[in-house]
């Protein structure tokens, strides 16, 4: 190897090592303090409540949907549908949620409930 | 200079057909890593070669036909992966013409790794407009690190080989 390769070596591997911890130390900074989770309501495609869920903390409110009135209940980290106005309660029979990226939809209702926070990985393909 | 014209197409034609069995055999071969997508650059050697010998147009010649029939022979033609290889054989043949024939201070070993590491970084980008996400870039370290061994590997292999066959070689630069 000629004085060249070296260094061009060297200036692979150094741009390897700082693309490397650019990209990536967001993740180990991710992982270090988790991301909060939080749940929100939407109508309609529109945000219209959003409950940063804490351990513990137990609330209920409504939400006026297209067809009417909504009941959602907060217990800790899980979200559920309590009440809707529709007949299918497809949304009632789905329970509580409590992983971030899962969502209950409402679909008469337009009303939808989301978590949102760091997703855990589903699975790894290779 | 009929001679001369005929040689080097028989040469160049020998070049594409070494280089597209390598390019096959290589498919074939797994490499044990975790992460998927690297390979030793095999088929790189002989774009070397003809770069060597005949200069960027020629060198270009080599990898663009490689890559066509080794895709066809391998099923992948005009696939992602075909066309994501196609933008590396272009991207790296570009790099390692400039440094072999505008620049003289790299040997062999840097030209390969500077080859392997432009194929990368020409493939991650087609990957990026292909797929419309800058998110296989975080590909980009674990390709830029893994451009060092294989490039090592290959232009060792052309080192000795120039070193040992040199009087075939020296026959054909003259022509």
């Amino acid at each position: 190897m000629t004085r060249a390769d070296k260094f061009l070596l060297v200036g692979i591997l150094l741009a390897s090592l700082v693309s490397g911890t650019a990209l990536y130390s967001r993740f180990f900074l991710d992982s270090a303090g988790a991301e909060p989770v939080q749940a929100v309501v939407t109508v309609s495609g529109k945000a219209i409540r959003t409950i940063a869920l804490q351990p513990g903390a137990r609330s209920s409110f409504v939400v006026q949907g297209r067809r009417g009135a909504s009941k959602v209940e907060v217990d800790g980290m899980r979200v559920r549908m309590q009440q809707a106005p529709c007949e299918n309660g497809i949304c009632l029979k789905q329970g509580w949620i409590e992983h971030p990226g899962q969502s209950v939809v409402c679909v008469p209702g337009e009303t939808v409930i989301r978590l949102e926070g760091a997703a855990p990985l589903d699975a790894v393909t290779r | 200079m009929m001679r001369t014209g005929t040689r080097r197409l028989v040469f160049l034609s020998m070049l594409v057909a070494m280089g597209t069995a390598l390019h096959v055999v290589e498919g074939m071969l797994a490499i044990p890593l975790p992460v998927p997508g690297v390979k030793l650059g095999l088929a790189n050697i002989v774009t070397v070669l003809a770069i060597y010998l005949y200069g960027l147009r020629d060198g270009l010649t080599v990898a663009l036909l490689r890559v066509l029939l080794g895709s066809l022979i391998g099923g992948v033609f005009l696939a992602p992966g075909f066309l994501l290889g196609l933008t590396g054989a272009v991207s790296s043949t570009l790099i390692m013409a400039f440094l072999l024939k505008r620049t003289r201070c790299f040997s062999m070993i840097g030209v390969s790794m500077a080859g392997a590491v432009g194929h990368n970084i020409g493939q991650l980008l087609a990957a990026s407009l292909l797929l419309q996400t800058s998110a296989v870039l975080y590909y980009l370290p674990i390709l830029l690190l893994a451009g060092i061994p294989t490039g090592m590997f290959t232009g060792y292999l052309l080192n000795s080989l120039l070193e040992q066959k040199a009087e075939i070689f020296r026959d054909f630069e003259r022509i």
